[in-house]
């Protein structure tokens, strides 16, 4: 990286450092929140813009990150990382099987695909009472410590940091992943997937491959989730929520990884800007992204990307 | 299982598989014509429900509000196709989706100024109240309507699309439509009428279920689902897959319901999976 | 190009900040610190009608106790937010009322569900839920803790109503059918357990999902069973779709309908069809006291319409609150205001309520009503047909059983 470049890296990180001094306790809880569906954002990024791949079930792998962590959280109580790697692996693990399934089809059979399997996990979720509370989900869930015998994370501000971290760190781990030649192989599949195969590579194994990681980080902001909120229920496997997140990566602009964790974080903030002046927010919000689709093709990073190339 | 309870249970299962039909082939029309993700396309059936309420309460006419609310529905999807879903057609499914949601925030919040947030309650016509005696069954008149209804669609929408010579232009715009634009025909004309179709179709599966479900807010999103499924079963595009998917969705929910209650919810998944695992482009769905 | 997207980033996380700011500085400033209560309750979708509800008592209470100088001299203030029926919304939003705007008061929370979850973050919170709809045995039972108060009649008091009723009615076989979710469950278990020990059973059961819109193989089951009574737990919505379909099917002229809450909002959407339909009402408008007269009058008057059951309940509520905190002397202090709200008395609408200390669920009388026909009113009404004093429906404590 250049130095200024990394300068600049540093300065957001400082600033993302200096936060929980600077607002009120409610506020630092809206940006907690936003960075969690930045990272589910960012994971989706993986398929949608690296891979070119839709997929509408997504937030079945945030919900399996979410209810893996909450029954750990639970019933045994270890430090919250223990609970944040073991929801993002079963998001991984279940997400194989179905990524396999569903890659034999493309497009928008592939999306419906998951889709399917989405609800499937939700119907059980909602079903499965005894191991998953039904749909009444999970209450209680505890903020425990960050190690055995560390500190304790329940405030605001040490959960702030335990998720600024997760979420610098998977950016940072996602930008080498499109940065190495799997990444590029990735792209490639996403401009012209019949060429790729002609050159001799199935795109299959690569397609299942980024499925599986894009829901182990997506398991992993769910898995920051239920502590969080203290909560783990189906409706954060909903299709409605795996719908709002191809919205927040649209919004940010699809590919660039940084733009849907700003999307996600624009994406709600709106609604909860406009939800506290007006009762019928929907109007506004509904209005708002109708013109950011018509306007703003590349999604807010996009376009001012493309501004601030045509300026300098 | 007794007889009579089995008839009932058809007769059930074919209704359900009506409404659904009715709301699905709008979504397989504008997914396999126009390539559109219609994220909104619940709130149009919501519309539909909700303008049947008015049409009813005005005219104290079920009859004409099942002719006029259609057109209407139709209209207001026209309008948004050529104000705005037009210009991103050729942009992946991810901007419709956002596009589509967009409207469906405002139509439905505006459902919800005008008409408040509680159910309305819709009478179905005199001449279709009550139930009657058949086959040692007492049957809801209602429901055998829903199901006279969907089918009479279905068969009318066949025979547009395939023996019609507009319905060949259809067709041909789906197939191609560049080339269909060389042949001479409008092809934003028809992406419109298509895409106002498919509403009105939706408007018309809403207004229809209303009396059974009443309009209340909301009843978009817990139909689309199960539109997407029984779209995706019979094959984009495909007015007869859409019967048969209609009918596959139909009848294991029903009958889903009735075995393995704790388990109806994830028959209908499965169903689906099984069926996508074998041919994941539909039972009449074209291989991509 | 990297250094401008980091700046980017940098510009959007401040802007981001600034934005979470705003609202701060639209609010009004009053003349006394009013004492806020939160209200994360559902104003949209197929249970709106129960914040309506919560909502439309606040309205009526909040006139008239800031009309009288308000409470110690503070104003009332309502803030509601649109939790959509959703317990991790729920949890958002009363965060948010806890956190930004300040308040130590919650209620108007609808689904059971939701209560759950927001109750079980009151501990941490410091602040106190008191649920007016809430039906779930298990808020004052196995999910129980000290920041929860419930003020209305339970789903287990419900069916402990309606199992007394029937337990002299001629109707000997049940079926029941409960929404997928707390209440229901709940509900349908409790009932099982009353109405067996009362020489009667249930033929079958079964737990629609939520927001189910069609029951017509839920119908054909009944029918099957042979059932003479078919026992209902389900919200608002689900509960008029199911009684328009079973009245459709002829259901409705051979099982008689009993329902756990018999409300005035299914009444209006059902209609004539609904008539003849028995069961529990946590408040009926009915009651025939002076004091719930001059209520209803007073409700109609302002609203329009009469008071369905929530409508009461939050109002029952409210005064209870605001009577325990005058008497405590601040609304600042909620240790204060538990200490002093437990093994209380208060004098409501339907008759005397005791606050009991170990599980926080209010002992109050039950209400047997049927919907009934009557040539004063535009639509069916509840008509009491028995009441029940308060020991004798409560559970025991902490428990959703009975003596």
């Amino acid at each position: 990286m250049r130095p200024l470049a990394r300068l600049a890296s540093l300065g957001a990180l400082v600033v993302l450092a200096a936060l929980p001094w600077v607002l009120a306790r409610h506020q630092l809880s809206i940006l907690t929140d936003l960075l969690i569906f930045g990272l589910f954002a960012l994971s989706l990024d993986l398929i949608v813009g690296y891979t070119g791949m839709v997929s509408f079930g997504h937030a079945a792998y945030f919900g399996l990150g979410a209810y893996g962590s909450a029954l750990l959280l639970i019933h045994w109580g270890p430090p919250v990382p223990v609970a944040l790697i073991a929801g993002a692996v079963l998001a991984g693990l279940i997400a194989a099987p179905v990524g396999w399934f569903s890659t034999r089809a493309t497009g928008i059979y592939f999306a419906m695909l998951t889709l399917a399997f989405a609800q499937l996990l939700y119907t059980v979720a909602y079903k499965w009472r005894d191991l998953t509370g039904g749909s009444d989900g999970i209450a209680g869930v505890p903020k425990t410590t960050l190690f055995w015998g560390g500190p304790s994370l329940a405030t605001p501000t040490a959960f702030y940091f335990l998720v600024v971290a997760c979420v610098v760190l998977s950016l940072l781990a996602c930008r080498a992943l499109v940065r190495s030649p799997f990444g590029r192989a990735l792209q490639a599949i996403r401009e012209n997937e019949r060429r790729f195969a002609s050159l001799g590579q199935d795109p299959r194994p690569f397609k299942v491959v980024v499925f599986v990681i894009a829901a182990f980080f997506a398991g992993l902001a769910g898995a920051l989730f239920a502590p969080f909120r203290g909560f783990a229920s189906p409706e954060v496997m909903f299709w409605v929520l795996s719908g709002q997140a191809l919205m927040m990566v649209i919004t940010g602009g699809i590919g660039t990884l940084v733009g849907p964790v700003i999307g996600a974080m624009v994406f709600i903030l709106i609604q909860e800007v406009l939800s506290s002046y007006t009762e019928h927010w929907m109007i506004f919000a509904g209005a708002v992204f109708v013109l950011m689709v018509i306007f703003l093709p590349g999604g807010l990073v996009g376009t001012a990307r493309r501004l601030i190339e045509a300026r300098g | 299982m007794s007889a009579a309870l089995l008839v009932e249970q058809v007769l059930n299962a074919l209704a359900l598989s009506g409404l659904l039909f009715l709301v699905s082939i709008g979504l397989t029309l504008v997914f396999g014509i126009l390539r559109v993700v219609n994220f909104a396309h619940g709130v149009f059936y919501m519309i539909g429900a909700y303008l049947g309420f008015t049409a009813v309460a005005l005219s104290g006419q079920f009859w004409l509000a099942l002719v006029l609310v259609p057109p209407a529905v139709g209209l207001v999807g026209a309008a948004l196709e050529a104000s705005s879903l037009r210009f991103i057609y050729r942009r992946p499914p991810s901007y419709q989706l956002l596009l589509t949601f967009g409207v469906a925030l405002i139509l439905e919040e505006t459902l919800k100024v005008l008409y408040g947030p509680t159910a309305k309650n819709v009478e179905p016509p005199a001449l279709l109240q009550g139930s009657v005696e058949m086959l040692g069954v007492i049957y809801p008149r209602y429901r055998l309507f829903l199901v006279v209804l969907s089918f009479a669609v279905g068969v009318a929408l066949w025979l547009f699309l395939q023996r019609t010579r507009a319905g060949l232009v259809v067709r041909a715009v789906a197939q191609n439509s560049e080339m269909a634009d060389c042949l001479g025909a409008d092809v934003a004309r028809v992406r419109t009428l298509v895409f106002g179709a498919a509403c009105a179709l939706a408007g018309l599966g809403g207004a229809a279920a209303a009396p059974i479900t009443t309009a209340y807010l909301g009843m978009g999103i817990g139909v689309i689902v199960e539109a997407f499924v029984v779209v995706v079963i019979g094959g984009l595009g495909s007015v007869v897959g859409s019967m048969v998917g209609s009918l596959i969705v139909g009848s294991a929910q029903t009958w889903g319901s009735y075995y393995v209650s704790e388990a109806a919810m994830v028959i209908m998944y499965a169903v689906m999976g099984a069926i996508l695992i074998f041919r994941p482009w539909g039972l009449f769905g074209e291989e991509e | 190009m990297q250094r401008r997207r980091d700046f980017l980033k940098v510009g959007v996380i401040s802007g981001v900040g600034a934005a979470l700011a705003m609202p701060a500085f639209a609010r009004r400033a009053y003349a006394k610190e009013p004492i806020k209560i939160g209200l994360p309750t559902v104003l949209s979708g197929g249970n709106a009608q129960y914040g309506i509800q919560a909502r439309r008592a606040c309205e009526l209470y909040g006139k008239e106790i800031n009309a009288k100088g308000g409470v110690l001299g503070r104003p009332l203030e309502f803030i509601y937010e649109d939790t959509g029926a959703d317990p991790a919304t729920a949890v958002r939003k009363a965060q948010k009322l806890v956190e930004k705007d300040g308040v130590k008061f919650l209620t108007g929370t609808v689904l059971s569900s939701e209560a759950l979850a927001v109750s079980a973050k009151c501990p941490e919170w410091k602040v106190i839920l008191m649920s007016t709809i809430n039906g779930a045995g298990s808020l004052t039972a196995k999910a129980y803790n000290r920041y929860f108060f419930r003020i209305n009649t339970s789903g287990p008091m419900g069916a402990r109503v309606v199992s007394l009723y029937l337990a002299e009615a001629p109707l000997k076989h049940f079926f029941a059918l409960g929404s997928d979710y707390a209440w229901g469950r709940d509900g349908v278990t409790t009932f099982e357990k009353q109405i067996t020990a009362a020489k009667k059973d249930v033929v079958g059961k079964d737990f629609p999902p939520v927001g189910t819109k069609d029951f017509a193989s839920y119908i054909s089951k009944i029918k099957q069973a042979r059932a003479e009574a078919c026992y209902l737990v389900m919200p608002g919505q689900d509960a008029t779709i199911f009684i328009k379909q079973a009245a459709q099917f002829g259901l409705t002229r051979e099982t008689k309908l009993v329902m756990e809450i018999v409300e005035l909002e299914n009444m209006k959407a059902v209609g004539e069809a609904m008539a003849g339909t028995i069961g529990s009402s946590r408040y009926p408008f009915t009651v025939d006291t002076p004091k719930n007269r001059d209520f209803v009058k007073r409700f109609h008057a302002m609203h329009g319409v009469y008071p369905d059951m929530f409508d009461g309940e939050t109002y029952e509520g409210l005064e209870w609150l605001t009577q325990v905190i005058t008497k405590v002397g601040t609304a600042d202090d909620v240790e204060k205001v538990i200490e002093a709200w437990e093994d209380s008395s208060y004098e409501g609408l339907e008759g005397p309520f005791f606050m009991r200390k170990c599980d926080h669920q209010a002992v109050q009388p039950g209400f047997m009503v049927e919907a009934a026909k009557d040539p004063n009113y535009p639509h069916l009404i509840p008509k009491i047909l028995a009441t029940y004093p308060g020991d004798r429906v409560t559970p025991k404590c902490r428990t959703e059983d009975f003596a």
